[in-house]
C-alpha cells in the first residue's frame, strides 16, 4: 500500500480521492491546495504517489509535475484531468507523469489506475 | 464502492457558493480593468472547479454552463484581456445563471438548463460578434450593458 499526496485546490475533490483510496489501504500523507504546496509537500513527505490536479492557483499542476520530476525523476505522479484537458494531459505525460484519472471520478477506475501505476513502479 | 453523495452535495454548496463569490469579485474587478490577468485566471479556475464538482454529482445543467464559461475564459486568457464590456456582460449573465442554479440545488430543486441564448452567447467568438478593434478600442462601441452587481 502506498503513501499518497493529494494535490487539488478543491476540498471536494481532495476528500473524494481520500474516501476512494483509504479503504484500499493507502495512506494520505498530505494535501496540497496549489502547485507550490504540491512541490513543497513532495519534498517534505517523499510520497510513493501524487494525485495532481491540472488547474490550480499559484502554480499549475503541469508546472508542479515538471518541478517535482526535475529533482525526483522516479516520482510517481498521476494527473487528475477533466473534460477538455486532453492537450494538457498529453503535456503532463510527456513531462513524465505516469497516468491520469478523469473527473468526475469513478472509484473503481481511480483504484485500478493507482494500482497499475504503483505495480509498474515497483 | 459507494460514496456518501449527501456529504459531497453539502461540500458542493459551500464551495460553489464561495467560488461564485470569487467570480463576482473578479468580474467586478475586470469591469475596471479588462486586462486583469489575476481576475481572468480566477474566473477560469472557479468555473473549472464548479464544473468538476457539478459533474461529479450529476448536476448536468451546472456542469454544462460552467464548462461553457470555462471555455470562454480560456479564450480570454489566450487573448490576455476581456475584449469589451459586451463580453463582460455575457460573463455576468453566466454568473447570475450559475447562482440561480446553485440556489436551486440548495432548495432541493433540480437546476433548470441554462437559457439557450446565454449558452450561444458564451460560445460565440467575440471577434465574430463585435465591431473591429483598432488600438484596443472598438470602432463602433457596442452598447454597454450594466451588469448586476451580485456582490460588492
Amino acid at each position: 500500500m502506498a503513501r499518497v499526496l493529494i494535490a487539488d485546490d478543491a476540498s471536494f475533490m481532495r476528500q473524494m480521492i481520500r474516501e476512494i483510496i483509504e479503504p484500499e489501504g493507502h495512506e494520505v500523507v498530505g494535501e496540497a491546495t496549489n502547485g507550490i504546496e504540491a512541490v513543497d509537500l513532495f519534498k517534505e513527505f517523499a510520497p510513493d504517489l501524487v494525485t495532481m490536479d491540472i488547474v490550480m492557483p499559484k502554480r499549475s499542476g503541469i508546472d508542479a509535475v515538471k518541478r517535482i520530476l526535475a529533482e525526483h525523476p522516479t516520482a510517481c505522479v498521476v494527473m487528475c484531468s477533466a473534460l477538455g484537458q486532453e492537450s494538457l494531459v498529453m503535456e503532463a505525460l510527456q513531462a513524465g507523469a505516469r497516468d491520469f484519472i478523469v473527473k468526475p471520478f469513478k472509484p473503481d477506475s481511480v483504484i485500478a489506475t493507482l494500482k497499475k501505476v504503483l505495480e509498474k513502479a515497483e | 464502492m459507494a460514496l456518501d453523495m449527501a456529504k459531497y452535495r453539502r461540500i458542493f454548496l459551500e464551495e460553489a457558493t464561495d467560488h461564485l463569490g470569487e467570480i463576482s469579485h473578479a468580474l467586478l474587478s475586470l469591469e475596471k480593468e479588462l486586462e486583469g490577468v489575476e481576475a481572468i485566471d480566477t474566473v477560469f479556475r472557479m468555473a473549472h472547479s464548479i464544473k468538476s464538482m457539478a459533474a461529479s454529482l450529476g448536476f448536468d445543467a451546472i456542469a454544462d454552463l460552467s464548462h461553457r464559461m470555462e471555455d470562454r475564459m480560456e479564450g480570454v486568457r489566450r487573448a490576455g484581456r476581456v475584449r469589451d464590456h459586451e463580453e463582460l456582460a455575457v460573463l455576468f449573465r453566466a454568473l447570475e445563471a450559475l447562482e440561480a442554479m446553485v440556489a436551486a440545488v440548495a432548495g432541493d430543486r433540480d437546476p433548470a438548463p441554462a437559457d439557450a441564448a446565454l449558452l450561444e452567447a458564451l460560445a460565440t467568438s467575440p471577434a465574430a460578434s463585435s465591431a473591429p478593434v483598432v488600438d484596443g478600442v472598438a470602432e463602433i462601441a457596442p452598447p454597454v450593458v450594466q451588469p448586476k452587481k451580485a456582490r460588492s
